[in-house]
Formats: C-alpha cells, structure tokens, sequence
C-alpha cells in the first residue's frame, strides 16, 4: 500500500507558526523594501519622490555597479562547487569509522562558530606579506627545497617561490584570498550537512552493493551521490545564497579594493544605506541582488529537482 | 597503511583550520600595545600576559556577565524558537499534502535569498511599532527570519530521506498527524536537528549588526557587541586585546559544541527499519 | 531523552525576557545621552564620566541619566539615523563634527539658540569661538563645544636628537618637512626597508586632507558642492603627489604593506619620527614612554593652516526634556566639570577656562602649540557638507589606487572628483 499524505486542513496548521512568522518580519520588509526601491527615499528628509523604475535605470548603467556585479558572479563562481566539493570529500572521510573522528569534525567547525570580524582579521595577519602565515609557509618550504637541494648536491634555488606576494593587495589575489577564505570557514558547517546525510543512506543499500562487487567509486556514484540529492541540493542552494551576499570580509580586509576587484554587491548596498542614506536607491540594489540570486537558484532546482521527485514517491 | 594516509589527510585539515585560532590564543597573551606577532615570536613575547584577561573581563565599565547572561538568553530563545517553528512547518512540507504545498514552500525559499543589509531599516520600524526595542524580545524575535527558511529547508531536505514505512508502521498503529510528528519523525532527526539548533546558535551568538541595532542600553547588549568596544581605537590596533576579547566571546560556543558533539551522531533510522 | 535541555531552554527563556531592562525607575525622569564607541584607551575615562553624570544626578534628584553607546566604526551615525527615524532618538547626543552635517540640515537637532538667549547663567564667551562656529547656521547654534582638537604634527624628539635634525618650527616648509623626514629614516646596510620611517602616513583622508589645505588647495569648492576643480586642481594634486612620492619614490614613510606588518601606527612604536595626529594620541604616546613635541602643519602657503575635529553635545529636536536636556549640555560644558573631564588628555576642552587649565604650565609646549592653532583652524567639511564621508571613502580609495600603482595621480584625482561630484549633487 503506497503511503499518501492525507490531504487535510492539518498540513495548513503546522506551517502556520512560521508561516505567520515570516508574513511579518520577512515578507512584509521585503514588500515594503519593494515599495523603497520605487522611490528616492533620504532616510532624514522629507519627501520621497517617486521615481519609479529611475533607481534601477541608473544602477544598470553605473559601471561601478555593474563591476560589482560581475565580482559577485566571479565569486560564487568560484566558491561554491570548490566550497560544496571540497566539503562533500571531507564528510565522506569523515564518516569511516576511524577513531577520533568526532575531534577532527568539531575542529574542522571551528571557524564557522567564531565571530566573521575576528576571523577577517586573523586572515589579515594569514595574508601579510613575508611574516603572514602563508608567507611564512612558502619560506620554509623554500628552506627545505634549499637544504634538500644541497644535500643531493643540486642548486634547487629557482625553485623557490617568492614570499613578498601581499595578497590582499594584489588585484586578483585578493579575490582569490575571500574564496580560500569562505571555503575555510564554511566547511564545517557544510561537511556537518553532509554527515548527517550520509549517516541517513540506509547501511542495506550499501551491503546489497558489496554483494555485487561494486568498488568504491562504483558505490560513490551509483549509491551514495543519488541518496544524497536532497541534501546535495540544500548545501549547493544555501552556499549560493550565502556566497551572493558576502559582506564582512570585504567591509574589514579589503574595503572593495585593491582596484575595486572585491567591491561586490552588498558592499555597496552597505555604503548607499549607511554612508549616504539613501534608502530607495540601497533598496533597489537589494533588489537587484536579489533577483540574482533567485535566478540561480531556481536553475539549480530545476537541475536537481529531477531526482528530488524520484524521491517523494519512493 | 590506507588508515595512515588517510589520518595523514585528516590532519593536514584540522591544522589549517586550527592554526589560526591558536595564533589567536597566543596572541591574546602578547602584550596590549605589540604589533601583531610573527611565527616567530608568537611563542616568545616579553612574557606571558595573562593579565590582558582581568583587564576586559574586569574593564569596569562593561558588565561583562550581564553581556555573557544576554547571549545566553538570546540564543536559547532562537534556537528554542527555530527549533519549533522549523520542524513543524518542514513536516507539513514534507508529509502532508495541503494546495498549495510546493508554491508556499518555494516562497519561503525565496525569503532566504532577500538580502539582510536593506530589510534592517523596515524591520526596525516594525520592531520599534511593537515596541521591542531594547529589550529581549526584541533581539530574539525578528531577525531570525533568515534562519526560518533556511531552518525549515533542511529539515525538509531531511525528513524527505525518512522511509514512509516507518510513517505506514505508525499509522497502522493509529498514529494521527502530530503524534507521528513527535514520535517517528523527530527522534528520526536528531542531527538535522542538532544542525538547525548549532546554526541558530551560531549565527545568534555572533551577531553583531541586528544586535547593535536592537539595543540601546548597555545593559541589554550581547557579548558580540559589548566587547566590540575593543575593536574601535581611532587608528590603534590593539590586536592583542582585540584577540583577547575574541576569545573570550569564542570559548563557550566551542564548549558548547563539544558538548553537543554527539548529537550529531546517527539516529534511530536503521533500527527503526530492522525493528 | 530531550528533557533536560529543554526543560533548561524553557526554564531561561521565559525567565529571561520578562526580566528586561535592569533600570526600573519607579518615578522620575531618564534622560537618554548617546555616545559612540569608547576609545577603548582606559576605563578611566570613562570611569570619569560615570562620575560626573552622577554628579550631575544628585542636583537634580529624580532623574537618571542613561548612556546609550554605539561601538563599531561608522555606525554611529547611521544608528543615530534610525532612532531618529524611528522616533526613539536619544535626548542629548554627542555630536561629531565630521559627520555633523547630515544632523543639522536635516532637522533631527534642536536649535539651542532660544535655548542660550533665555539663559542668563549661559556665557558664548566660555567656549572657543571657531569651535562654537563649526556646528553654527547662521545665528542657530546646534551643538555646544565638549572638546575638540586641531591636527597637528607629532615629532618624537628622540629620534630626531639622535639623528642630529634640529626639532620643527612653526612656519616650516614642506622642504624642512621632506628633509627630516630623510635625515630620520634609517636603512640598515643590506636592508630591504627601512627600519624607522621619517612620517607615519595614514591612508585616513580625515588625516591627510590637511595637506591639500597647506599647499592652498582644497577637496571641494567654498559652497561645498563642487570637488572638480578643486580636488583635482593643481594645488591639491601637487598636494597629493607629495605625499605618495613619500612612500613610493623617498621611502620614508611605510607603504601600505610595511604598515600592515608593523602592525599599524609606526610612530606609536617609535618606527618613525613625524605623525600627523590629534590630541588624543598623547595619552598612547605617554603611556609609551615617547618623548613628543607638536608643530604646527609645514606650509607652502606662508601661512599655518589645519583641521579642527571636534565633539558637540547636541540636542534632539524631539525630545520631551527639553530644559533637563540643556540642563544637562550646560553642565557638562561648564568648566569645572570639563576640567575634570578632560583630565586624561583625551582633547582639549571645548570650555576657554578648563583649556587654559591644562596650559598654566608654560613649559608645557605641546598644550600651547595645540591652543595657538584653534585661532586659525578650519572646521571640516563634513559639519558642513551632508556626503562627505563618502567622499572621504572615495578619497581613500583612490589614494590606495595610486599607492599601488594602479594609475597616475592625476589621472586618479580627476576620476576621483568626478565620482564626488556625482555624490554631492545627484
């Protein structure tokens, strides 16, 4: 007998709560966000002309804006497959039964539960030319290159890698620096997820497959990956999301520079509101971003709904 | 030998995600007014200065229990809050059927990917209209819608991967909507619900920019924002205090996690099944 | 299984929000008084103020005074904003000049002048006049003088004895200036960079801009609403080219790589010889043990010139206690209140009388070179000009596109007023 939910008035009473909920504190902002971004609103004068569309037309055309844009893009791009891949790998090792798996799980969440100022500012000294952690890794192993070098008789010197990259001011670097950086702090959060998953794929499913001599790959592709869909889809959604609206490592490392190459969305977002006080406009540019990421999102549903549905008729 | 390379492997992560943080350990103990130290005389400074503890621990004008008491109170109220309403809106979503269903769902999605910076103006005008502000409510109520949809999401994600069998199995025994709720689907759930309570946690006990807004008086401000005071010399850097402050608001939440670690741990799922 | 802890959740969180606020003031009036973060330089200062409110409590009994402070860079005004907005403003509030602008003329102060006119136990006469005229509109008065403070140039006097250049007069030119900043930088043999600087430079535009004013050029226009023209005239650019040659072709002040690594204020660390700060700083110089002098900015104009950054108490112009309100500004600004105010060092009292407590010592020439500036220093712009701090954040930004050598300094000036233009007149 296939299992149905019943179709009744009670489904409706347990969404309720957060139903109600988000009506007043999400939905009703949002709506009045909406209503901001039609009109040049000063948040201490008076009037508030409408404007209609005149926000969004000016942002479109300001290539500052539109820079910030495309960095925003670059760098979801970037760090969410790296980010949901690199996660994914750590939670498969993690989930061996090996000893002392639940310390490494806790460190590898460490960042995730510190404050993202104090963390940005660690990661300033991490990126300081020549005495910054990295820097400073890159001379030891120069170090070792050389003293291995003499050992074996060779001049392994040009092999050495220069420790005077500063990295949060190099136009590039530093981006790339806020996508190592959220890898680092997002994978526990994420490898945690994916954990508890994998912890749900019935142990059956796995025996059946040794039974038919699958080897690991084998049972990563066919067994593991399709039970993880549900789980794979939420990690991949929520990491957008979160990539698109990064905001305190560019406010206290780089400030949008070097170059505006960090300047991303909601940085700007944050200095139309706060520096200028210009509601409407820093509303439209919500708007905007916010548009951004629902298309993407609705893509990746498209894509992996598929296997989603599969699923609810299981 | 696989075991080898694979603690090996292990390792190598749980020193980089480590490192920083003992960086900042040491640091804390450097004195007030050094810069920021090297690698190499990050374990060497003129001498320990654990003093840099007493010092904002007892900075006299910041009542740092009542700030530590504020956190406390905050985030067991989200996580509490987060905890109900998510699970029970996740269960409608993923059990029951009702009109609707899918297009609801995809609306609370959509309220997650709305950008925080512009809804702080609109919502602080509702909070102060309910007359919140500056007070408890007002700093565990509002800004949670974020982890609302988010909440709901995952547990929905979760509770999908849930065998109907063992809804069938409940149902024969009679089960109606809300027991099955309680007694199959929750206990089920365990680190999805660990997961949703350690996010709340986190993201509550670091925030800084709804609870700065939030309150007014000293006496009301959580952790995060009351030792941000450290933060904020005109053009002086204080990193070791800066650290100082940091680990200070970082040692219970790691605490904490330790002592929740094992909720994370498997659930009832395949006894359930064998059973 | 899941009882105890959430017996434990249950148990604080209905315990905990019906505790709120701990004030619970049966009767009386409280009187709210915003602050922005502390200077997290002692708690004695603070301490200081705690007292002098509950002095000014026990005249008045019945009344409480609350400070409301607001930590983090830059959110003071914009929290300040919201409440406005709100309608929960504080009653008195500190008032920063440099963002004092965008308060004034938009109606969220009170115009004190009624207030001064009516009350015959309040002098003008006590406070410094360019410091009274900074948050002044025409005969409307917004703010009264707490403390305040010209910008000066710290020299550290050891430093200079042992490089053998004689100390900075007032009167000195930008040559003097670029000389000592030479004779005091020190490149061991074999060094990449240099182990003390000649300047400190900060890429703060609030602490740079002076020098565009001491070679006669400016950010913007005399009616504020212009920078083109002005910020890429020939004297600011020449202005702006100095200090980057400084860094970039002299090497004697750090770049902003060296600074980060040294961990921010070289002069602080006895790293370089010449800074260019406020007062404050001399309660982290003394702390330190430095030995300093202050000098008036070297000019090119034959004539000093420098930036007064200075702190108000204002009134809301909504607030339900109004006389209490100017009860408590008049307290507050009085002298023998400032004088123990100011006691730390923080900044000059805003009050003629405590000032001039603090300067009795003639020996004292670091307080006098400060006093003799107030009599020709300028307010800054943002008392003036609702967005400038954005334009300061524009201004910081170009300043690090130079320093990295992203474009030419007259290209990035020019770019740079452009961008000021479109935010003062949009």
């Amino acid at each position: 007998m296939k299992a149905q939910g019943r179709s009744s008035g009670s489904g409706y009473l347990f969404i309720a709560p957060a139903t109600v909920y988000l009506a007043v504190f999400s939905v009703a902002p949002v709506l009045f966000a909406a209503y901001l971004s039609l009109h040049r609103w000063h948040l201490l004068k008076p009037d508030h002309p409408f404007v209609g569309l005149g926000n969004y037309r000016a942002l479109l055309a300001n290539p500052l804006f539109r820079n910030a844009i495309c960095n925003t893009f670059v760098y979801v791009a970037a760090s969410v497959p790296l980010g949901v891949a690199t996660a994914l790998a750590v939670a498969l090792l993690v989930s061996r039964p090996l000893r002392a798996v639940g310390l490494f799980r806790v460190l590898y969440y460490l960042p995730a539960v510190c404050s993202q100022v104090a963390i940005s500012m660690v990661w300033i000294w991490i990126l300081l030319p020549e005495v910054g952690l990295i820097n400073y890794c890159i001379g030891l192993f120069n170090r070792a290159l050389v003293s291995v070098g003499t050992t074996f008789g060779a001049d392994l010197a040009f092999l050495r890698i220069d420790t005077s990259t500063d990295f949060l001011h190099q136009p590039g670097w530093a981006m790339a620096a806020l996508v190592a950086m959220s890898l680092w702090i997002g994978l526990g959060p994420r490898m945690v997820i994916f954990v508890a998953g994998l912890q749900n794929i019935p142990e059956v499913l796995y025996e059946a497959a040794d039974l038919d001599g699958c080897n690991a790959w084998q049972r990563l592709r066919y067994i593991t990956l399709p039970q993880l869909r549900s789980t794979m889809l939420f990690v991949v959604v929520t990491t957008t999301i979160a990539a698109f609206q990064l905001f305190t490592p560019v406010y206290v490392m780089t400030r949008g520079g070097p170059q505006r190459t960090t300047d991303v969305v909601s940085y700007h977002i944050f200095k139309e509101a706060w520096l200028k006080f210009e509601a409407g406009m820093a509303a439209a540019q919500s708007y905007v971003l916010f548009a951004m990421i629902a298309a993407v999102a609705v893509i990746q549903f498209a894509l992996m709904r598929r296997g989603m549905e599969r699923e609810d008729v299981q | 030998m696989r075991n080898g390379l694979l603690y090996g492997v292990l390792i190598l992560i749980a020193a980089s995600t480590v490192l920083p943080f003992v960086w900042m350990a040491f640091t804390s103990l450097h004195a007030p007014n050094a810069e920021p130290p090297t690698m190499a005389n990050l374990f060497a400074p003129d001498r320990w200065h654990f003093e840099n503890y007493t010092y904002v621990l007892t900075f006299r004008e910041l009542p740092i229990w009542r700030f530590a008491l504020n956190s406390v109170v905050v985030t067991s109220g989200v996580v509490l809050f987060q905890l109900t309403i998510c699970s029970l809106a996740a269960f409608g979503f993923s059990r029951l059927q009702f009109r609707g269903r899918n297009a609801i769902f995809f609306l609370f999605l959509l309220t997650m990917m709305v950008p925080g910076q512009v809804l702080i103006v609109p919502l602080y005008l509702i909070v102060h209209r309910f007359g919140w502000l500056d007070t408890y409510w007002g700093l565990i109520i509002p800004y949670q819608y974020l982890n609302t949809a988010f909440g709901t999401f995952l547990l929905r994600q979760f509770f999908v991967t849930i065998p109907r069998s063992l809804d069938e199995a409940a149902r024969l025994d009679g089960c109606g909507d809300l027991a099955l709720f309680w007694h199959v689907i929750l206990p089920s759930s365990r680190p999805a619900l660990a997961t949703v309570a350690a996010f709340a946690f986190i993201w509550t006990w670091t925030d800084f920019y709804w609870a700065l807004l939030a309150s007014s008086s000293t006496t009301m401000r959580p952790l995060e924002v009351g030792l941000s005071v450290f933060r904020d010399a005109y053009g002086v850097t204080r990193w070791p205090l800066q650290m100082t402050a940091a680990v200070i608001v970082l040692i219970p939440v790691v605490a904490v996690f330790l002592a929740m670690q094992r909720f994370f741990i498997r659930g009832v799922v395949t006894s359930g099944i064998k059973g | 299984m899941r009882s105890l802890p959430i017996l434990g959740f249950v148990v604080v969180v209905i315990g905990g929000p019906t505790a709120c606020r701990d004030d619970t003031p049966g009767s009386g009036i409280v009187l709210r008084v915003s602050d922005w973060g502390s200077p997290a330089v002692e708690s004695a200062f603070m301490t200081v103020e705690r007292e002098l409110q509950e002095g000014f409590e026990r005249r008045h009994p019945g009344v409480r005074v609350r400070k409301e402070q607001i930590p983090g860079p830059g959110q003071y005004a914009p929290k300040l904003c919201m409440m406005h907005v709100a309608g929960s403003a504080p009653d008195v509030m500190h008032l920063d000049a440099s963002s004092a602008a965008i308060f004034i003329d938009n109606g969220v102060l009170l115009d004190l002048a009624p207030l001064m006119k009516n009350d015959p136990t309040f002098d003008r006469s006590h406070y410094f006049e360019n410091v009274l005229d900074i948050t002044r509109r025409g005969d409307a008065f917004y703010s009264v003088p707490l403390d305040f403070t010209p910008m000066m140039m710290y020299y550290n006097r050891r430093l200079f004895d042992r490089a053998g250049v004689p100390y900075p007069k007032d009167g000195w030119s930008w040559d003097d200036f670029l000389a000592a900043c030479k004779a005091t930088t020190i490149v061991p043999a074999g060094a990449r960079q240099p182990t003390q600087y000649g300047y400190n430079f900060e890429n703060v535009m609030p602490f740079w801009m002076p020098w565009l004013w001491t070679n006669g050029g400016d950010v913007l226009d005399p009616t504020g609403t212009r920078a083109s023209g002005f910020f890429d005239g020939p004297a600011s650019v020449e202005a702006m080219r100095f200090l980057t040659e400084l860094m970039v072709t002299h090497h004697v002040a750090p770049t902003l790589a060296e600074r980060a690594a040294l961990g921010g204020d070289a002069f602080l660390n006895g790293k370089a010889a010449m800074d260019l700060k406020g007062h404050w700083m001399l309660i982290d110089y003394r702390a330190r043990g430095l030995d300093v002098g202050a000098v008036s900015l070297p000019s090119r104009t034959g004539r000093p010139v420098t930036v007064i950054y200075a702190t108000g108490l204002a009134i809301s112009r909504h607030t339900r206690h109004r006389e209490l309100a100017w009860e408590y500004v008049k307290y507050m600004t009085s002298a023998a209140v400032q004088i123990k105010r100011v006691a730390s060092g923080l900044a000059i009292s805003g009050n003629r009388q405590a000032a001039a407590h603090y300067a009795a010592d003639p020996a004292d020439d670091v307080e006098h070179a400060f006093l003799r500036a107030v009599d020709y220093a300028r307010p800054p712009w943002g008392s003036r000009v609702e967005n400038y701090p954005y334009c300061e954040s524009l201004g910081e930004e170009m300043m690090e596109d130079i320093l990295y050598g992203a474009t030419s300094v007259e290209e990035a000036v020019r770019r740079t007023a452009g961008l000021m233009d479109a935010v003062l007149s949009p």
